[in-house]
């Protein structure tokens, strides 16, 4: 019975409409793509560069919003694996000079098999010592690339990692500018979403969704539990690669601070702010958590301390993240139509 | 090479004990609480900075400087449990890391934003060296496991025979149970976390002399250094806590030795994980809890 409670965190799937009024969500997403698409036309190159920052954390945001909102399981990984995957595809571009879509390729197939035998010990644990067994991961990554000098260079890190380089045939182009750049970030988080969204609309999502509910009663039914965490796990981690090859081939270094709890905490502020268990949530989260805090440009410490009132204030007044407010909008529209 | 081994031993007790006073009060908080405070090396760090403050600017000495430092931080520990911890009784765990990490990053920026985010030298402390049983060691770290001890003791006979101990152990078994019969959780939240912070004070500031430096950021350290110790302890449990930091102490001090000092971090996490493959509960619970 106390599992009821639950619901007052985790946001349900997403939220219904009634039926009967106008959808506004379907012409307002629209409206959102459009204006997505003609944003550089409009803005400078610095908001342009937060909202980049921002789609390049909506990855793994995407794939920890898998694992918690709709598998249970809370994580603090997603930094290792956006390292392991910012380290891959940089190694590749720096060493082998391949094209941007095999390193990007790359780094989501390594991640999500590196996530194998790591989710094999950890998901056999409860549910602190899984979280603690998720951030040692990070730590763990982190002394990694500082201490295998031959292979990541130490604390000075990867430099001059190419900017994004296509080859088809005979006919390759760079793309190098901010505008540039925006388009492929997203053009991949809108593929990202989609894959989340069809992911989360099939009969899998639906199990995934059991699993958070009531995972002794899931088993029951005949949901094999431990494989679900386990591929949702391995999913979560390619799209936290995903991000960080992006992320490498943005900024064009990759140092061991790749591997930094605090975009852990990012990730996790992304999910849970935005509304754990939703999609429009988390992409909602990413622009006003990492594009807002980006394109704030005020004294480090000042921003971290309004950070912390922030997160307490999101504990205390919307503990089930911003989604329900957004749900709630939509069905005022609706009755005032 | 023996002697080597034995000192260096000895220098993992001692900072086996300081991880010890920081993790015995994370543990109990998580106890009664049901939360990981990601803040707790950071009232470590309002310890030192606290004693720090009263050496540099009004000249004490630095037994008072103790006890500023843990008075201080007790202090801003009132003011966050009554804000902050005692609203997370019996909320969701993401609830718990959300709002700690919260604090952690309030008290830790507001240090650094008023001091500066600048290594700062503490001059306090004994550190005359003595020689016992032909070794030769700081005053402060013998006064560090004394001090480690009596907060053990203490610590085992408060929770076994005071009132107020035994309402927190009942807290930690079952909330609900507990406020039938009418004991006040938020109280003995609130004074479980007080304690808490006030001995993760007591480390930082027994602890300042040994390191010399003081400076802003030290507390994310000591946390992700307790974190490992209270999971391997098994959460909630005293006498594992003590156990689980001196080992932890130990190993870390043989490893800076003859492994290399840049692995020294990260001996409590990789520790950990072999022991959760081989234990998923933590090294001395019967049954896993949480």
């Amino acid at each position: 019975m106390t599992e009821i409670v639950r619901d007052q965190t985790m946001a349900p799937a997403e939220l219904p409409v009634a039926e009967t009024g106008r959808d506004f969500r379907v012409p307002f997403g629209l409206v959102l793509v459009a204006l997505a698409c003609v944003a550089p036309l409009f803005l400078g190159n610095y908001p342009l560069h937060a909202i980049i920052i921002a789609l390049i954390f909506l990855l793994p945001a995407h794939g920890l919003n898998l694992l918690l909102g709709y598998t249970g399981l809370l994580s603090l990984a997603q930094a290792a694996f956006f390292g392991i995957g910012a380290y891959t595809s940089a190694l590749l571009a720096v060493h082998f000079g391949t094209p941007f879509y095999l390193n990007f390729l790359a780094a989501g197939v390594v991640t999500g098999a590196v996530a194998l035998p790591l989710g094999i010990p950890a998901l056999r644990l409860r549910a602190t010592s899984f979280v603690m067994c998720t951030l040692g991961f990070v730590i763990i990554g982190q002394a990694i690339a500082k201490n295998w000098i031959s292979l990541t260079r130490g604390d000075m890190g990867l430099a001059a990692i190419p900017k994004p380089y296509f080859a088809l045939g005979p006919a390759s182009f760079t793309v190098s500018g901010t505008v540039g750049f925006y388009y492929l970030v997203l053009a991949i988080a809108a593929l990202a979403t989609l894959a989340v969204y069809l992911i989360v609309r099939s009969p899998a999502g639906r199990n995934m969704i059991a699993i958070r509910e009531n995972e002794t009663l899931a088993e029951s039914v005949g949901i094999p539990t431990w494989y679900y965490k386990l591929v949702v796990f391995m999913i979560s981690a390619a799209f936290a690669g995903f991000g960080g090859s992006l992320y490498a081939h943005y900024l064009t270094v990759v140092s061991p601070l790749t591997f930094q709890m605090y975009y852990s905490t990012t990730m996790l502020i992304i999910v849970l702010g935005g509304g754990a268990g939703t999609i429009s949530g988390v992409i909602f989260g990413s622009l006003l958590f990492v594009g807002l805090t980006e394109a704030l440009r005020v004294a480090p410490e000042l921003r971290m301390i309004a950070y912390g009132f922030f997160l307490l204030g999101l504990v205390f007044w919307f503990p089930s993240g911003f989604a329900p407010l957004i749900g709630r909008f939509w069905s005022f529209l609706e009755k005032r139509k | 090479m023996f002697y080597t081994i034995i000192e260096q031993v000895v220098n993992g007790i001692v900072s086996g004990s300081v991880y010890a006073i920081v993790a015995v009060g994370m543990t109990m908080i998580f106890g009664v609480l049901r939360a990981i405070n990601f803040a707790h090396g950071e009232y470590y760090m309002l310890g030192t900075f606290g004693a720090w403050f009263a050496i540099e600017y009004f000249d004490l000495p630095y037994p008072v400087a103790i006890v500023i430092g843990v008075v201080a931080t007790a202090v801003i520990a009132v003011v966050v449990g009554n804000f902050v911890m005692q609203r997370i009784v019996g909320a969701p765990a993401e609830a718990g890391v959300l709002a700690t990490l919260g604090v952690a990053l309030i008290l830790q920026n507001t240090v650094i934003l008023v001091f500066g985010g600048s290594y700062k030298f503490f001059s306090g402390g004994y550190i005359e060296p003595v020689t016992l049983f032909g070794f030769t060691l700081a005053e402060q770290r013998i006064l560090i496991i004394i001090v480690g001890l009596i907060v053990f003791v203490g610590l085992e006979l408060m929770v076994t025979y005071s009132r107020m101990g035994k309402a927190m152990r009942a807290v930690s078994q079952n909330i609900e149970c507990c406020a039938v019969v009418g004991i006040d959780v938020r109280n003995i939240a609130l004074w479980t976390f007080i304690l808490g912070a006030g001995l993760a004070a007591l480390s930082g500031v027994l602890t300042a002399p040994v390191n010399v430096s003081v400076y802003g950021g030290m507390g994310e350290l000591i946390t992700f250094k307790t974190l490992p110790i209270i999971i391997m302890g098994g959460l909630g449990n005293v006498r594992g806590t003590f156990v689980a930091a001196m080992i932890l102490g130990i190993a870390e001090s043989l490893v800076a030795t003859y492994v290399g000092l840049q692995f020294r971090d990260t001996v409590g996490f990789a520790t950990l994980m072999l022991v959760l493959m081989w234990r998923p509960h933590g090294l001395f619970s019967a049954q896993a809890r949480f």
